[in-house]
């Protein structure tokens, strides 16, 4: 499929007479060794935009910025199609899949430990795709190629193994290959296996099998139903597509314990319907995203409009606040949304530039989300994006936000705006802290620039209240002398119509 | 002041329309001038209501509004209804000519006139809590419209009921089928203007 746009930045307008371009060689130069942020941000080899409440991209400054990579170089040993990604505070650990191994890496990439059996030399792992940390700093890998998932503490040594779960639900002929663990706070553990589609599967802290959990509705449209169940032929129906519920492709728990579970491969009943592809699911299943936007969560919009491929999301890592972050394979973008699943910004590509992915496939964010990670099966090493200014303002007014720092909230956004004016979000999170303190014209005016008609509605209902009290007294009072000076008038036009036909009358007579 | 109370007269047929468009056209009650002022009056209309109401009820961006287009549309669709009926009815026994079918939908469009352009007014002091009540008046617009150019059409032409109905159907029909011819001559003048113009260029050029 095509790109939508070939989208580069040039300096080409920037390029002067030679006199000029000698001069500015020389100041090249000498920039380069105070070389910042902001110097750098030309040359990315993607743009960073967000979709506006038109559902138009509209570009803005750069929220992370490609800082390089960790490969086989910095590791010491290559990689081989890693699979998956876990970023703790101080450690990075990788599911090397090829070499049926999982590392664990300091942050810069330094190999710490090497994991590759589980009980001993003689029960080696066998290309496992899945690894998570807990709070405690055990290691649970996703052991695919041996059905089972492993656990072991924070130093590498193993503690025990949980296999295929006993249960009927799973027929014996259908093959069991975890891809994906997460542990939960509560100590149960939920799995993503190829080809089960009843949901993730969930072991207790025991490592009992416990059911499936958060299993995604099939929808079928009215006339598909009907053709399939009451005209179409036994041939026919043997020839369509069986419908089968869709599964998730990558899962991450949340320090609520809430289980966000990103959708690949939506079916074009669910597109059509508005779903999203990505959930949030509490512990009973249920999908609890908070979901205000205008717009679904898919990843591009314009996927749907005009044909070309749908954004496809293979992971998702959310920061404490409820903001996430969901990596797209089909392009190799990463869409940031906020906790109402309004998009806070789209940035990195697909390509052969430096910076740019072959097959993202896991995404990590380190402890305060100043670095992105993002591994790739195909080149075999880590991405590191670092957060701009214009990034950290956002998220930070965010965060504020979420904390009621209602002060800090409106500094952070107000910082957001000299960067970026265009940003909805930003006089949205501003006209909300106007809103608390009371503000409710200044309120409106924000909500109104930033297009959230929803928050403008609330502002302007306490901004009528307001307006009456102080008016409607004022307003009665004045109706009220009004209708006596009416009264008054009336009754001396009538007093002196009297006189008028009382003198006529005395007149004649 | 002729022409004052024949606009003054709308106030009957909106609340009596079978007796309102019966003495229009009978008792020459109302005016072609009037009419026409209704129909500037409802393209107004329309126009203030896509660049004036409120934020929390203005679904267009101002900034891409063409109140033009708008007014282009809002007359083409009103010229060519009364077209498609007049050439519908003279098939089927109406009485009403050209003139009479024109005067009574441009009377049939005053309710637009009277509810809409208030709530402009009134979308500033609701919030979209109570937004249902503006889209309710908004609807209720429309609908007494269509019902009174129904009986508009119905005592112009001295219909049955169900005659009535047939003949709407069948003039919204006629309806695509003009924007189909016109839009097909459309094509082919441009067709003919292109053809022409380059057989000048050839000829020039030789």
């Amino acid at each position: 499929m095509g790109r939508k746009k070939e989208r580069f930045y040039t300096k080409k307008h920037q390029r002067g007479s030679s006199a000029v371009r000698i001069r500015k060689a020389a100041l090249l130069t000498a920039a380069i060794l105070f070389l910042d942020a902001s110097e750098v941000r030309a040359d990315m080899p993607y743009d960073t935009y967000s979709y506006n409440y038109w559902g138009e991209e509209v570009k803005e400054p750069h929220s992370y910025l490609y800082a390089g990579m960790i490969s086989g170089d910095e590791i010491g040993t290559d990689l081989s199609y890693p699979s998956d990604l876990f970023v703790d505070d101080q450690r990075l650990y990788v599911a090397d899949t090829g070499n049926s191994r999982v590392l664990v890496l300091s942050m810069d990439g330094a190999l710490e430990t090497e994991i590759g059996f589980a009980k001993n030399e003689a029960d080696p792992l066998k290309n496992p795709q899945g690894v998570f940390v807990t709070e405690e700093g055990h290691i649970y890998v996703a052991d695919t190629g041996n059905s089972r998932i492993v656990e072991y503490d924070s130093a590498g040594n193993y503690l025990r193994e949980i296999g295929r779960p006993v249960t009927t639900l799973i027929p014996d002929t259908q093959e069991y290959s975890p891809t994906r663990v997460v542990v939960d706070g509560a100590g149960r553990i939920y799995v993503i296996a190829y080809g089960i589609n009843m949901g993730l599967v969930e072991f207790n802290g025991e490592g009992e099998f416990q059911g499936f959990m958060g299993a995604t509705q099939v929808s079928v449209s009215m006339f598909t139903y009907i053709w399939k169940n009451y005209f179409s032929t036994q041939a026919q129906q043997d020839r369509m597509e069986t419908i089968i519920p869709t599964e998730y492709s990558n899962i991450f728990v949340d320090n609520e314990n809430f289980i966000y579970a990103t959708i690949n491969n939506l079916s074009s009943e669910d597109r059509e319907a508005g779903a999203d592809a990505i959930r949030r699911l509490n512990p009973t299943g249920t999908d609890i995203l908070r979901r205000l936007g205008q717009y679904p969560i898919i990843g591009d919009l314009e996927g749907a409009t005009f044909g070309y491929d749908y954004s496809s999301f293979v992971d998702v890592a959310a920061t404490d606040y409820g903001c996430y972050f969901i990596l797209d394979e089909t392009d190799g973008k990463i869409f940031a949304y906020d906790y109402d699943g309004i998009s806070l910004f789209v940035f990195g590509r697909n390509g052969i530039r430096a910076g740019n992915f072959q097959k993202p496939v896991s995404i990590g964010l380190s402890g305060d989300e100043s670095r992105i990670y993002v591994l790739d099966n195909t080149l075999n090493r880590i991405f590191v994006f670092q957060i701009t200014d214009y990034g950290r303002h956002l998220l930070d007014a965010i965060r504020l936000n979420n904390m009621g720092d209602a002060e800090g909230s409106t500094r952070e956004w107000q910082e957001v705006l000299k960067l970026n004016s265009n940003s909805e979000l930003a006089y949205t999170g501003l006209g909300k802290t106007y809103l608390t303190e009371g503000n409710y014209k200044e309120a409106m005016e924000c909500f109104e620039l930033g297009n959230s008609k929803k928050y403008y509605s609330k502002a302007f209902s306490y901004y009528r209240k307001e307006v009456m009290e102080t008016y409607l007294t004022k307003a009665v009072i004045a109706a009220a002398v009004l209708f006596l000076v009416i009264w008054l008038i009336r009754r001396i036009r009538r007093y002196r119509r009297w006189v008028g036909e009382v003198r006529c009358y005395m007149q004649k007579n | 002041m002729l022409y004052a109370e024949k606009l003054k007269y709308v106030f009957y047929v909106i609340f009596h329309p079978a007796d309102g468009f019966w003495d229009l056209k009978r008792e020459k009650r109302g005016s072609l001038s009037a009419a026409l002022t209704f129909v500037a009056l409802t393209v107004l209309t329309l126009g203030i209501e896509k660049l004036n109401t409120a934020f929390l009820f203005n679904e267009n961006r101002i900034s891409e509004v063409n109140v033009m287009v708008d007014v282009i549309t809002v007359l083409l669709v009103f010229t060519l209804w009364c077209v498609a009926n007049w050439c519908t009815t003279s098939l089927m026994d109406g009485k009403g000519r050209m003139k009479d079918i024109f005067t009574a939908i441009g009377y049939a469009l005053f309710p637009i006139i009277l509810i809409r352009l208030p709530l402009v007014l009134v979308s500033f002091c609701i919030t979209a809590e109570e937004g249902a009540f503006y889209y309710i008046f908004g609807f209720i617009a429309y609908a007494w419209t269509a019902i009174l150019i129904f009986m508009g059409t119905m005592m112009t032409h001295e219909y049955s009921l169900g005659k009535t109905v047939f003949t709407c159907i069948i003039t919204v029909l006629g309806m695509g089928i003009i924007l189909f011819i016109g839009l097909l001559f459309f094509n082919v003048i441009s067709e003919i203007i292109v053809f022409v113009s380059t057989i000048y260029k050839e000829v020039r050029f030789r």
